[in-house]
């Protein structure tokens, strides 16, 4: 793997799906403090919000389970290359594919975009290392690949895809089970603080294998950055820490 | 939008759930069906603030409050956020629905409404104390036959509620409002417009939208999809 395919000015970054498509300079987060940004997932076909959509608290953090709606790729192209061409930080395209066609394509519809400067493929959850491995492959291009892997199995996907020449890894919200008042269960992707010692152990672990790896994971606030650079995350993204006044916000 | 601080200066308890009086500057208060987006310290998930009531350097805003705010507990403020409620001139009768029972969002256009001479009248099954003597309550179940009455209908209802909708409004499954209206849809909203996370879609007669920032406010017919 190479980690000098991408650069960027500071070591933190927003985590896809926290920030929305574009970066927003109108909004309370300083952007000054981040050196890229990272969109919402986006799918080749439009995807609609899930049925049973929800954000349920637990001690230590939420559940969210919204099904990554967006309005699929060509329409996110459409909307926001003017504004990515114009941002005033890199912006990296944050990919789901399921299928190696559709990595393959949409890659390629993001290359030569002004203003990419590169892809985050996000694999699914209970995806096997052989086709992990095919889905990292066919996404490699003119631009740098990110891998991002399902904390839960980042240590067990990161050894298979860590022999592409892929620019890093980086870490995806694990997934939880909650039951809500009417005994109804949800699975979704876990956020807060609690998840942070989760990812702290998976980013140790990468970096001691020598795999380039961008921390993610319950960052709360600068110490928990610092931490996992120190461990030897390459970089750092942060998530719904975004979504309140935390220490990355204009007032903070 | 703005940033700024703010703190909670007093905690109501009403029959919807805690109220507060909210410190914070003359900018940031919200307009009727407009949100604030407030952070406690350390807090994980903020919390949307909507206008119940004005208040000497801020505002009385509407159930519900986490549970650990107290009278004291400063705040991180963004905003105001969404689109409000946006009532048309020379309105003569305003019929307000609140289909959750939730009064206090729907509150502050009593007050503006009756002040340029308008009739309202409120269909609840929850009425709270303390109303204007002019101000007309009915059982929700009354609106049906009282349909005719308002020149402008104003509901406040859940994302769940918006499927039995067309029920309590007394309309077959296709039907349109007899009248111009809006709806605040009261939903979890935990990125306050800045991810589209998608958690507070709502579902209309033209395709998704947001309630942090297409709404929380609608139009009802695009509601009652």
């Amino acid at each position: 793997m190479s980690k000098y395919d991408l650069a960027f000015a500071t070591p933190l970054m927003n985590a896809a799906g926290s920030l929305g498509f574009t970066p927003e300079g109108r909004g309370p987060v300083d952007l000054n403090r981040l050196g890229a940004f990272i969109t919402n997932p986006v799918s080749l076909s439009s995807r609609t919000p899930a049925h049973a959509r929800c954000c349920q608290s637990y001690p230590g953090g939420f559940l969210l389970h919204t099904g990554y709606p967006n309005p699929g790729l060509n329409q996110v192209i459409r909307r926001c290359r003017a504004k990515w061409a114009r941002a005033p930080l890199p912006v990296i395209v944050h990919i789901l594919g399921e299928t190696p066609d559709q990595v393959a394509t949409a890659v390629r519809r993001l290359e030569g975009l002004e203003g990419v400067m590169g892809v985050e493929l996000g694999l699914p959850a209970e995806i096997d290392r052989t086709a992990a491995v095919e889905l990292a492959q066919v996404g490699l291009g003119e631009l740098p690949l990110i891998v991002r892997l399902p904390l839960e199995r980042a240590i067990d996907l990161a050894h298979s895809v860590a022999r592409l020449s892929l620019a890093a890894v980086s870490l995806g919200p694990p997934r939880g089970v909650l039951t809500n008042a009417s005994g109804e269960s949800t699975r979704g992707r876990l956020y807060g603080p609690a998840v942070f010692p989760l990812a702290m152990a998976a980013v140790a672990s990468l970096a001691r294998s020598g795999i380039p790896v961008i921390g993610a994971g319950g960052v709360y606030n600068p110490q928990n950055a610092e931490a996992m650079l120190a461990v030897g995350a390459l970089a750092v993204q942060v998530d719904t820490i975004l979504w309140t006044a935390g220490w990355l916000n204009k007032s903070g | 939008m703005r940033a700024a601080r703010g703190r909670v200066d007093e905690i109501y308890f009403s029959p919807g759930g805690t109220q507060a009086r909210i410190t914070c500057p003359a900018r940031l208060i919200p307009a009727p069906g407009q949100y604030l987006q407030a952070t406690s310290q350390d807090a994980i998930l903020s919390t949307a603030l909507f206008l119940a009531g004005s208040a000497q350097g801020g505002f009385i805003s509407a159930p519900s409050l986490p549970e650990n705010w107290t009278p004291g507990t400063s705040l991180s403020l963004w905003g105001p956020l969404g689109h409000g409620f946006q009532l048309p001139a020379n309105l003569q009768r305003l019929g307000l629905i609140a289909v959750s029972g939730l009064f206090a969002r729907l509150a502050p256009l009593v007050e503006r409404a009756l002040a340029q001479g308008t009739a309202v009248t409120l269909f609840t099954d929850h009425p709270p104390g303390q109303l204007p003597a002019a101000l007309e309550v009915y059982p929700l179940g009354e609106y049906p036959a009282l349909a005719a009455w308002p020149d402008f209908l104003v509901v406040d209802l859940s994302l769940e509620d918006i499927p039995r909708l067309h029920s309590i409004l007394g309309l077959p499954a296709d039907g349109r409002p007899p009248c111009p209206g809006q709806a605040l849809v009261h939903t979890t909203m935990p990125c306050a417009g800045l991810a589209e996370c998608g958690v507070c879609a709502v579902e209309l007669r033209r395709g998704w939208k947001l309630a942090c920032k297409d709404g929380p406010v609608f139009d009802l017919r695009d509601i009652l999809a």
